[in-house]
């Protein structure tokens, strides 16, 4: 049995390799927590960055232990919840406790992933670190967030209802901590990366008017500009419909690659540093990386498309008018899903959803409504607003990036390198987070 | 390893046998129920990609993926949590040393099988160190002065003699396995038994030796059943395993 232990362990890397590592999304936070990490000798480009991390620059030294608790809340009543999501019936986040009165943050995850993804656990700590009681997030399209919290006038990804859905999420959850864990909170921040930042510009600039927090401070972490935009970006990493024979040979391609490095390694165990090498050695051609990349973005989005069918039997990609069982084959759903795009859910689902509530809605409109452009003058106004990214980031589109920094002006913090998030836990990022979030001391 | 638990095991293989077939997971639609409006790939006639296994017994499967989830929620990682809480962490980086060496003699043995000379010096050499001068085995000092761990297992060994997979099996207790690797853990554990039983330690002795050995086993394994919070979980797990056997194989 020992042996199926340390293959279960190396299964689960390789869920990283192939699954989770890139785009801002969940990967688990165990992975390189019990082995010292190396600096990486791969070749620097933003693809690779954004899938093994900005692993050229050091870690930023972050705390070891973090009192996070894993806590979970009834929502929408628990007998609703279909039966195939058994596993997601209650609300689940996390929160950090300070022992005394400290200011409360809120944090909200990037596309698809859940509170305690790698990056998300980074930022807590960070945080935590800063002094502030933290409130951690899964992203609206996260199924367990689906599943449970949003509501009929919602369909994930439309920005500022999402922001509606996340802050009534947020008092219940505050609500919930006050009463159980009985602490003090001086004042509410709030953060969030990728889709999350945008969602974190949404949501303040409802508090604006709903008052319930006052946020004193926002940080948005390489958001997208244009959630259409930054789809269409990844979704052409992934080209399935249209070209499905060359993605299956690029699949088997990259699968080899890592099968002929994993040849060269001496020792089969993995840890970080042997994932570099990994990579190192498999030489990934930069259309390889985007395939990894595109292909976690699509793992992301059949989740999100699967629990919103689910849960609203909307008939896309399982039986409309049927109850799944707990032991029935969803394989059939999961193939369909991995075959629709972050666009089509747009034009199929998005566009004919939001004319339903509104008839005088354009496609252009919602577009426009689905972007920080149709915050414009709030967030220029706005000084407790600020924004990071990189240069490089893969989500924004051509003058996209000219204008983040038109709009946040000595707001706006620009690094050079680090892809799409890529140098969420690593030093000079962690040091400019350190210099904005100074709250709690 | 005590005849309750060889009675267990048999009964659980006649059961396994019995039931495999039995269950289905197809739909079960209602007159009402409508067909999914985004087609199937294969419904355009494409071809299947890499990440596509076909599954026979899927419907005995996800019951027993279902099945180890409630275990492990149930009984399977309190007892573990209690074990923690219990033992110091050097008792327990000694449990685990001292299986992770018992394990290195079905290495050594499957990499000689496979031809595999310096993989089986390095393995020998590391059993030779740790069980004497680390003290059967409680200290890995092999490690550090640079004999890796070696991972080979009988699963690999029949691959490696051009023994396919078979079907996907998920295991109870155990998880994700296949029909070839399935068999393969059987004769491992009466290998092991056999074993247990040279160093002639009384039944219960032996039960609780087992009882250490599973316990140990999924302490080291930070898995935890629909963490992902996906409904495609199973369905993933499947090509994780299929995939990593698969790189194994060929290493």
């Amino acid at each position: 049995m020992s042996n199926k232990v340390s293959l279960f362990q190396q299964l689960l890397f390789i869920t990283l390799l192939l699954f989770t590592l890139q785009a801002c999304q969940s990967s688990p936070q165990f992975l390189f927590s019990d082995e010292e990490e190396k600096l990486c000798e791969i070749e620097y480009s933003k693809y690779q960055a954004t899938v093994t991390g900005y692993c050229q620059e050091p870690l930023a030294d972050l705390v070891q232990d973090l009192p996070r608790e894993e806590k979970s809340l009834e929502i929408r009543p628990i007998e609703t919840i279909p039966e195939v999501f058994w596993f997601n019936r209650e609300f689940q986040y996390s929160f950090v406790k300070q022992p005394n009165k400290a200011p409360l943050i809120f944090v909200i995850a990037g596309t698809g992933a859940k509170h305690d993804s790698a990056k998300m656990i980074s930022l807590q700590k960070v945080l935590y670190a800063q002094g502030y009681h933290v409130i951690a997030l899964s992203s609206p399209t996260f199924a367990n967030f689906i599943v449970n919290a949003t509501t009929k006038d919602d369909i994930p990804g439309y920005l500022a209802k999402d922001a509606e859905t996340l802050y009534e999420v947020m008092q219940k959850t505050y609500q919930q901590v006050k009463t159980e864990e009985e602490i003090e909170v001086s004042h509410f921040e709030l953060t969030g990366y990728s889709l999350g930042g945008a969602h974190s510009a949404f949501v303040s600039f409802l508090d604006e008017k709903e008052k319930v927090f006052n946020f004193k401070n926002v940080l948005l972490i390489n958001p997208p500009v244009s959630l259409y935009s930054s789809a269409s970006i990844l979704d052409g990493y992934l080209d399935l419909a249209n070209d499905r024979e060359n993605v299956t040979k690029m699949f088997n391609r990259v699968f080899d690659k890592f099968a002929e490095s994993y040849n060269l390694q001496e020792t089969s165990e993995f840890n970080s540093s042997n994932i570099y090498k990994l990579f190192k050695h498999a030489n990934l051609s930069e259309e390889e990386l985007k395939l990894l990349i595109g292909t976690s973005f699509r793992v992301s989005s059949a989740d999100m498309l699967f629990a919103i069918d689910a849960t609203y039997n909307v008939g896309a990609v399982i039986y409309r008018n049927h109850d799944i069982g707990k032991f029935e084959s969803v394989t059939h759903s999961m193939k369909r899903a991995y075959n629709v795009t972050f666009l089509d859910y747009f034009e199929k689902g998005m566009v004919p959803w939001a004319k339903e509530q509104d008839s005088s809605k354009t496609r252009a409109q919602l577009i426009f409504d689905f972007s920080l452009r149709s915050l414009d003058s709030y967030l220029r106004r706005s000084e407790k607003i600020s924004m990071v990214t990189n240069a490089d980031d893969i989500i924004l589109a051509k003058g996209e990036l000219a204008y983040l920094q038109d709009v946040f002006g000595d707001r706006a913090k620009v690094f050079e390198r680090g892809g799409h998030c890529g140098n969420i836990d690593r030093v000079n990022f962690v040091h400019y987070l350190k210099q904005q979030f100074k709250g709690g001391n | 390893m005590s005849s309750f638990v060889h009675r267990c095991y048999r009964f659980a293989c006649l059961l396994l046998l019995v039931t495999l077939t039995a269950c289905s997971a197809k739909p079960n639609l209602s007159v009402n129920a409508q067909k999914p409006s985004v087609p199937l790939p294969n419904e355009q006639g494409a071809q299947p990609l890499l990440f596509e296994y076909s599954d026979p017994f899927e419907g005995f499967n996800r019951r027993v993926y279902y099945f180890n989830a409630k275990a492990d929620e149930y009984v399977v990682l309190p007892v573990v949590n209690g074990y923690k809480a219990v033992t110091p962490d050097f008792v327990e980086t000694g449990v685990s040393n001292f299986f992770s060496n018992l394990g290195e003699i079905s290495t050594f043995i499957n990499a000689l099988l496979q031809f595999k000379g310096s993989v089986a010096a390095e393995t020998f050499g590391r059993f030779a160190l740790n069980s004497t001068l680390g003290l059967a085995g409680l200290f890995d000092i092999a490690t550090p002065v640079g004999l890796d761990k070696q991972n080979e297992d009988l699963g690999q060994t029949l691959g490696y003699w051009g023994v396919g997979p078979g079907p996907y099996l998920v295991l109870p207790f155990i998880g994700p396995s296949n029909v070839r690797d399935g068999f393969s853990s059987v004769v491992d554990l009466v290998a092991y038994d056999a074993a247990v039983s040279e160093l002639g330690l009384k039944n219960d002795e032996e039960l609780f030796l087992s009882f250490l050995r599973s316990i140990n086993a999924r302490n080291e394994l930070p898995f935890r059943y629909y963490e992902s919070g996906s409904a495609f979980e199973y369905d993933q797990m499947k090509v994780l395993y299929m995939k990593y056997r698969e790189l194994q194989i060929k290493r």
